[in-house]
């Protein structure tokens, strides 16, 4: 028994893994609730024990299967649960304001939007570039004036 | 230990007071002025209470209490203890600063102050916790409400940067829960205590591998260096007073994590892997350090500095004994005061703000008479302390070289951004300046009169080499 939750384990927490390492967020996304839930399956298998059920008035039983593995199971499976959804509307969020779900192109077109505020000149003049190409064309003028001057 | 029913309420106070406010303010519209002054109200009144658990816990020991009324080893325990209120303190008022400064800014979410007050009610519950499993519920829920306010202002980097601290969070998370069941599987029981007891007398083998499953998810958390990845994706983007939240508060549970979990449920383990803790701890020093000089954007610099800083946590943890714990303890908090200044001063402009990224920078570089010089002392002494002669001559000259390198890019940083002359904008609200100015003052008084800091850090370090370990 203990093998096959092991392998269970692995199996579900391997593919999990190998989605969460795709360019595709919703498949990231899916990834994600895997291993979360290879977790819940490691918590049921960390107590393991055969018994009756635990309710309150025990019938005379000499063992009783572990009700707190059972609530702590439940609780990581609610937590998974709004994590996934938190997770799915930030993609849905990525993907209204760039119509796509890939993590590279997403990515690109940061870059681009970047480079054209750049050319803009930024007025919040909060980023450095920004404040670099304040203060180059300054130097530049200056080394220009120096040489004219010469 | 346990007191009486009125010092239990004084135990659940910094837990309800901001969790009871979020629900009610989450049906508010948090743009309004007088819920964002409701919420900095209930930070405050949230602050006070911890700041008299604090004064009792130090005074009279710690103290416990079993949520429900439930028999002892059934019920789920809160336990306040100076290692738990310290951090706690701590991290409140480094929220309480945010808030404030957010607030003077203008908030453009609704459940802005909701979500900030939902960090605290977290931090501050896994701080005052007994219990594993409650201490991941607690980390689960002010790492939930932190991942929606990454992506506050809603720019298209901060919602990345907010995917990306998700997943790479909620894999910590899912490390850390094995753990915790694995934990759990090994000593059938969840309350921290009785675990430290039953794994001191298990077979090392089989805890050892619990332990480093345990460690890798605070380091992640913490963002040390192999763990590092996400870290300057995430604050570089995000608002200021949310990095100063991110850093300065939330970055406490990987410090608070492995002093609690490594020094004092798993000691003997802790022990036995402290070659592999000093090791990630200098790694961390160097490369943050190396990349932050490498650096030109402040919020970039300061992302770096921040997994160099947290590797002096992670040296002082691997020293050990009463002096490394104490200093990691002093550490810690003087790091996320440092932290939450430079932050908070990177996204002002205007008179005084100069003045206070000076005090965080320099103190973040360890010049005294900043908070950071004590921080940096009580490593030096921990590393002189413990251990062999060629050991410590090793930790202090690489102590020297990580403290000269964080003054170059302290030093770098604050030329670049503040000596140069540049156009100015309009400068940012008054009440924000001074409210950083405070901070930067309160960086500076603790530097100049570091007894409380230290008393408090002292007794923190007892409560894990006495009570638990």
């Amino acid at each position: 028994m203990i093998v096959y939750s092991a392998l269970v384990f692995a199996v579900v927490f391997a593919s999990g893994t190998f989605l969460l390492l795709q360019r595709d967020l919703t498949q990231v996304v899916v990834g994600i609730i895997l291993i979360s839930n290879s977790a819940v399956f490691f918590i049921i298998s960390a107590g393991l024990t055969r018994g009756v059920a635990p309710i309150h008035p025990l019938e005379g039983a000499d063992s009783v299967s572990d009700p707190l593995v059972q609530a702590m199971a439940l609780t990581a499976l609610v937590i998974g649960f709004g994590s996934a959804a938190l997770l799915l509307a930030m993609v849905y969020r990525l993907y209204v304001s760039h119509l796509t779900v890939d993590a590279e192109e997403i990515a690109d077109y940061e870059m681009r939007q970047a480079e054209a505020l750049e050319r803009v000149d930024d007025p919040e003049g909060e980023e450095v570039p920004a404040e670099e190409q304040d203060a180059e064309p300054i130097e530049e003028a200056a080394a220009r004036e120096e040489s004219e001057a010469r | 230990m346990t007191g009486s029913s009125a010092s239990q309420v004084l135990l659940v106070l910094p837990v309800g007071i901001p969790w009871v406010l979020a629900a009610v303010l989450a049906l508010l519209d948090g743009r309004r002025r007088w819920v964002g002054l409701l919420a900095a109200a209930g930070l405050g009144a949230s602050l006070v209470s911890l700041v008299w658990l604090a004064i009792v816990v130090v005074r009279y020991g710690p103290m416990e209490m079993v949520a429900g009324g439930w028999p002892e080893n059934v019920g789920i325990t809160l336990r306040a203890d100076p290692l738990g209120a310290t951090f706690a303190l701590v991290s409140v008022v480094v929220i309480l600063i945010s808030l404030l400064y957010e607030l003077s800014l203008g908030v453009s979410w609704r459940v802005f102050p909701a979500l900030v007050l939902l960090v605290t009610a977290g931090l501050t519950g896994l701080f005052l916790t007994g219990d594993v499993f409650n201490f991941y519920v607690f980390f689960e829920i002010s790492m939930t409400a932190s991942f929606i306010l990454t992506g506050y202002r809603e720019e298209d980097y901060q919602v990345r940067g907010a995917f990306i601290f998700s997943v790479v969070n909620l894999l910590g998370s899912v490390v850390f829960l094995t753990g915790i069941a694995a934990l759990y599987s090994i000593s059938g029981s969840l309350d921290m205590q009785t675990i430290a007891e039953r794994t001191d007398i298990l077979e090392p083998s089989s805890v050892i591998a619990v332990a480093a499953l345990i460690l890798a998810a605070f380091c992640l958390k913490l963002g040390l260096f192999p763990f590092h990845f996400w870290l300057p994706a995430v604050y570089v983007g995000s608002h200021a007073p949310i990095a100063a939240i991110l850093s300065g508060a939330l970055a406490n549970i990987g410090s608070y994590g492995l002093l609690r979990f490594g020094g004092g449920i798993l000691p003997r383990e802790l022990e036995f892997g402290s070659m592999a803790v000093l090791v990630l701890g200098t790694a961390s020093i160097l490369y943050g350090a190396l990349q932050a000089i490498s650096r030109r954007d402040t919020s970039e610099v300061m992302a770096y500095s921040a997994i160099g800083q947290v590797g002096y946590v992670l040296l002082a943890l691997g020293i050990g004994g009463p002096a490394g714990y104490a200093a990691a303890v002093l550490y810690s908090v003087v790091n996320s005061l440092n932290k939450g200044v430079v932050f908070l001063a990177a996204g002002l402009r205007g008179p005084l703000v100069g003045a206070a990224f000076a005090v965080g920078a320099f103190s973040i570089a360890g010049v005294p008479p900043a908070a950071g010089f004590v921080g940096k002392i009580a490593i030096f002494k921990a590393a002189i302390a413990e251990g062999s002669l060629p050991a410590s001559l090793a930790l202090v000259a690489l102590l020297f070289l990580g403290g000269a390198l964080s003054f170059l890019y302290s030093f770098q940083v604050y030329q670049r951004r503040f000596m140069r002359p540049r156009r100015e904008g309009k400068p940012s609200p008054r009440s924000a300046r001074f409210l950083v100015g405070a901070l930067a003052a309160l960086v500076v008084l603790l530097g100049l009169w570091p007894e409380p800091l230290v008393s408090f850090s002292e007794a923190a370090a007892d409560v894990l080499l006495g009570g638990s370990g």
